[in-house]
């Protein structure tokens, strides 16, 4: 266990910074500290110095006691505190997803660089080259300095787009508003669970929910009244009253955090289909909305079940309710992914992917219908499955597939198997027969279900390319965009992901083909794309753009999207 | 045509290296000739400062009528600058008593007070705008720390780090050359503050015969009305709040402190050289990215002004950009008035994005659209090649694209083909 910051300087209790303790994996650690997948290097390219690093006593939590504010000005509890949040949310990936998550670049390494004070500016962002996160540093408006490196939602947001490129690196391609809107919304909501998990972050909320409606709740002293805790009061009163507590002064850094911004989004599906909405940032919020939404659904109802009239509670049973329904939730969202498709995602899409991947493990929906209640937010915000069945889970492969040809072990970890497999099956999945197709990976995993038992899954990422002409477009049942020159070369992207049961056997095949019925709309955006950058070329031709310069955007306010 | 009309115009355009400075003689046939120096900035070489306000004191007979510094970059108001000693170049142009100094509103005192609250009130924008600015000189100081941190690294492309170090020092505060504008006028209210308007300047009796009327920049307002796409968002401050999230903690002149000095780690560890190597390019970009916008947002305060004298039309847009102009050209009586343009002083010594094509394209006195090339419209281009931009990336200034449009289309004078030995360049347009 290991201090940290529970939310940012900003946040204090009674005038002290709030602090809490995190697990990391147990490792041998080397100055940095350095650990097997996390690396913290502490270079500060604006001054170009190198600041020391501990060397001695690394496995043992030092700064525990001390006293916060002294925390802040040493440079080494800020190595601490990066090294332990990035490690605790990468095992937390781990854990809900049953297996290692490597990072996303393929050079050889398994670590992330993790630089805390790497610039001065008010930003913080990941870079897949430089392969690493990178935080910055500025000065606040009374002239102090502000570091983004001791905020724990931006610690965990700029893991999360680690992460997310490492599980689906397709995701940061010009396809859809919605994919990118979704890479920020879904930083923003593990970040915001992860905070709420932590029970000191939560017991701040709550310690104001009674203040707020007169009405006297003090943390271990007195009782909350039931009429505080329906969802409505909950999200309106706890939730509102954190976002406002949460630092200001990193606002540059992260926009108004997304809690803030996405609390006050009642339901309603109208936002979708504004025009403010059509931005990365602002779409995001409606995914973090939604989300928010079930986790207040559930959290009170697990406080007033409706088989019992409860008048009052114990504000420490509140918290811990919540604290255990927001590490659920985080849970059952990351674990998502592994059902998500690999390219072109869209809300819809990963409603049905976290339908589906808590089915697998969850048959039943639970005391708490944590499925009921999340498809239930987000259809509050006109996202509906994905998938048309009933229960909104991902349908399950309709044609038979032969299995004959490859040998089973092999399906569960060598791509060239998986290669001959797919091959063998092409008509059967509905792939493309031009398109050029490849195994990106084979991920074998391992999770616990409801009755104690282990489910085994394989999880396959497949990718197809297919590159046409502006007229071969429609042969393709792809639409040209009018202006578009008939011989302007065009790739189609595609890709599907296969997940497959302990016996080798494909459960579900999610894929978004070449020729989809998406892929109009895909190369229409890429389309618009492509003439903006002409136009007015990006400062950035390099990935990294793609989240510096979205952070940068959120900082400076609403910008065109290509600015990213 | 009146009796006051000016006869003549003799524009000399300095050889101020990368710059602008233009002194504007207007010719009566009774009465003293007026003149108007617009800019006096001077960067990357060009003829010394002092022997060029020297000269312009003497052109001008000891008296100027008006100055306009366009903008506060270095190299459109470095000459302004006054020394400890009373001999610098700002000094000679003070001692000839300008009536009239014309800046940009975002000069405007009011605008310089730190404040960081939202903008309720238009006094409230201005003094925010003022912060934004302090914020512009603060990433200027560190863009030319970093340029300069890293030179003597070789992993670098040269022209990513020279062009850091040239809009770092651009953009740095030039204090004396500010304060010296601030109150050269012969009164408080002889100092103007403008922005678009479609009346005429009132210059009292400064130069008879010359109309003066103020294109740009547009207001808070004015830009408001065009960028529907853009949010009303309090935060979102036209241009320059875009140098809010880049502000070092400190900065003492271009050096920059480190954050925790007792924690210096000596020597150079082999484990932290790769990352070090790959964040250094990192901020080498980045930053560059963030001075380049901001830059550009300066650019946009340019003053853009349209001279009317005798039956000619002379444009002097100062670096101004296609943000600022859109309002202007969004106006259908500008355009009108701009149709009929004589003398065009190139806009940002040539780059890419200061003559707009639609700008350009509503000139009508340009050669091909004339029955007789040779009646074409004049213009002239301050510049240096190799400053700014690159030509791999289209960015080069003096974009040859427009350069050889303007050679094409109009007598075009560059100050780069002036030899060592000349001072300036001696343009004679005659007004009637």
């Amino acid at each position: 266990m290991l201090t940290v910051i529970a939310q940012d300087p900003g946040v204090k209790m009674r005038g002290v910074v709030l602090t809490t303790r995190v697990a990391v994996p147990a490792e041998r650690l080397t100055p940095g500290p350095s650990g097997h997948r996390v690396q913290v290097v502490d270079f500060d390219a604006t001054t170009n110095t190198l600041y020391r690093a501990r060397t001695d006593a690394l496995e043992d939590d030092v700064f525990e006691g001390i006293d916060p504010d002294e925390l802040i000005g040493n440079p080494q509890f800020h190595q601490q505190n990066v090294y332990a949040l990035v490690s605790s949310t990468l095992a937390r990936f781990e854990h809900a997803l049953g297996r290692r998550v490597p990072w996303a670049f393929r050079t050889p390494g398994h670590q992330l660089k993790v630089v805390p004070h790497a610039f001065a500016e008010a930003n913080a962002y990941y870079s897949r080259e430089a392969q690493a996160l990178l935080f910055g540093y500025f000065r606040g408006a009374h002239g102090q300095t502000v570091y983004s490196c001791l905020s724990s939602d931006i610690i965990i947001h700029e893991t999360t787009h680690a992460l997310v490129d490492a599980l689906r690196p397709r995701y940061v391609t010009n396809s859809s508003i919605e994919q990118a809107a979704f890479h920020e919304g879904f930083a923003d909501a593990v970040a915001i669970l992860s905070t709420f998990a932590m029970p000191q972050v939560l017991a701040f909320g709550i310690s104001r929910l009674g203040r707020k409606a007169g009405e006297r709740a003090r943390i271990g002293t007195e009782t909350i009244p039931r009429n505080l805790l329906v969802p409505e009061r909950l999200k309106r009163d706890a939730l509102f009253l954190l976002a406002e507590q949460f630092g200001h002064e990193l606002d540059p850094v992260r926009g108004a955090p997304a809690l803030r911004a996405s609390v006050q989004l009642d339901p309603s599906p109208k936002y979708l289909a504004r025009a403010e909405y059509k931005q990365p940032h602002k779409r995001g919020e409606i995914f973090v909305a939604a989300l928010l939404q079930a986790f207040v659904l559930v959290w009170s109802e697990r406080l007033l079940p409706k088989s019992e009239r409860i008048r009052e509670l114990d504000p420490r049973h509140v918290i811990d309710e919540g604290a255990d329904t927001a590490a659920y939730l985080l849970t059952m969202i990351i674990r998502a992914l592994d059902y998500a498709p690999s390219i072109d995602l869209q809300f819809a899409d990963f409603l049905s992917a976290v339908l589906t991947s808590d089915a697998r493990l969850h048959p039943d929906d639970g005391r708490y219908r944590y499925r009921e209640h999340l498809r239930a937010s987000f259809e509050a915000f006109g996202i509906a499955p994905q998938s048309p069945t009933v229960d909104g889970l991902w349908r399950r492969p309709r044609k038979e597939l032969r299995y004959d040809r490859t040998r089973h072990a092999g399906l569960r970890r060598d791509p060239d198997e998986v290669f001959r497999f797919i091959w063998e099956n092409s008509a059967a999945l509905g792939l493309d027969p031009e398109a050029y197709t490849w195994v990106q990976s084979v991920r074998p995993c391992v999770r616990i279900g409801d009755d104690g038992c282990v489910l085994e899954e394989t999880v396959i990422e497949y990718l197809q390319e297919l590159d046409a002409r502006g007229d071969e477009l429609k042969g393709y049942g792809v639409r040209k965009p009018t202006d578009m020159p008939p011989s302007f070369n065009v790739r189609l992207y595609g890709g599907g992901v296969l997940i497959l049961d302990e016996f080798g056997r494909v459960v579900y095949h999610i894929d978004n083909g070449v020729r989809s019925r998406r892929q109009s709309a895909r190369v229409a955006y890429a389309w618009q794309d492509y003439k903006r950058e002409k136009e007015a070329p990006s400062r950035e031709g390099r990935h990294d753009g793609a989240f510096a310069g979205l952070h940068e955007a959120r900082a400076r306010g609403p910008v065109p999207w290509r600015k990213r | 045509m009146t009796a006051t009309a000016p006869k003549q115009l003799v524009l000399r355009a300095y050889q101020v290296g990368f710059g602008d400075c233009f002194l504007l003689r207007f010719e009566y046939t009774r009465g003293r000739p007026r003149h108007v120096l617009v800019d006096f900035g001077s960067t990357k070489g060009g003829a010394d400062p002092v022997a060029i306000a020297n000269d312009i004191a003497e052109v001008c007979e000891g008296k100027l009528d008006m100055v306009v510094a366009t903008h506060r970059h270095k190299d459109h108001i470095s000459g302004f600058a006054t020394k400890a000693n009373g001999k610098g170049s700002g000094d000679i142009i003070r001692a000839l008593e300008p009536d009239y100094v014309i800046q940009p509103w975002t000069e405007h005192p009011d605008a310089k007070k730190d404040a960081r609250s939202a903008p309720n009130s238009a006094a409230a924008r201005m003094r925010l705008y003022g912060a934004a600015l302090e914020q512009l000189h603060q990433a200027a100081g560190i863009s030319a720390a970093v340029a300069d941190a890293f030179s003597h690294a070789h992993m670098f492309d040269r022209s990513l780090l020279a062009e850091l170090a040239f809009i770092g020092e651009d953009n740095l505060a030039n204090k004396p050359a500010v304060e010296n504008l601030m109150t050269m006028a012969s009164s408080r209210k002889r100092q103007l503050y403008v922005s678009h308007a479609r009346r005429k300047l009132a210059l009292g009796t400064a130069l008879p015969g010359v109309d003066v009327r103020v294109l740009g920049p547009p207001t808070l307002e004015q830009t408001d009305t065009i960028s529907k796409q853009r949010s009303r968002d309090a935060d979102e401050f036209w241009h320059l709040l875009q140098a809010g999230p880049f502000a070092a903690p400190r900065v003492q002149g271009t050096r920059l402190a480190p954050l925790f000095p007792g924690w210096i780690q000596k020597g150079d560890p082999s484990w932290v050289r790769w990352t070090r190597r790959a964040l250094r390019e990192l901020s080498v970009e980045r930053v560059l990215s963030i001075v380049r916008e901001l830059d550009k947002a300066m650019n946009n305060t340019s003053v853009v002004l349209l001279m009317q004298a005798g039956k000619k039309k002379l444009l002097f847009p100062g670096d101004a950009q296609i943000e600022n102009w859109e309002y202007a050209l969004g106006q259908a009586w500008v355009r009108k008035l701009l149709a009929g343009v004589d003398l065009y002083k190139v806009g940002h010594h040539g780059s890419l994005n200061a003559t707009p094509k639609s700008l350009f394209e509503l000139f009508d006195k340009r050669a091909s659209k004339l029955d007789d090339p040779d009646a074409c419209m004049t213009s002239v281009m301050s510049t240096k090649p190799g400053v700014h931009g690159s030509t791999s990336r289209n960015t080069e200034v003096p974009r040859r694209k427009l350069a050889d449009e303007l050679e094409a289309e109009t007598h075009l004078f560059r100050t780069d083909r002036l030899s060592k030995a000349k001072l300036c360049e001696i343009i004679e347009i005659p007004l009637r």
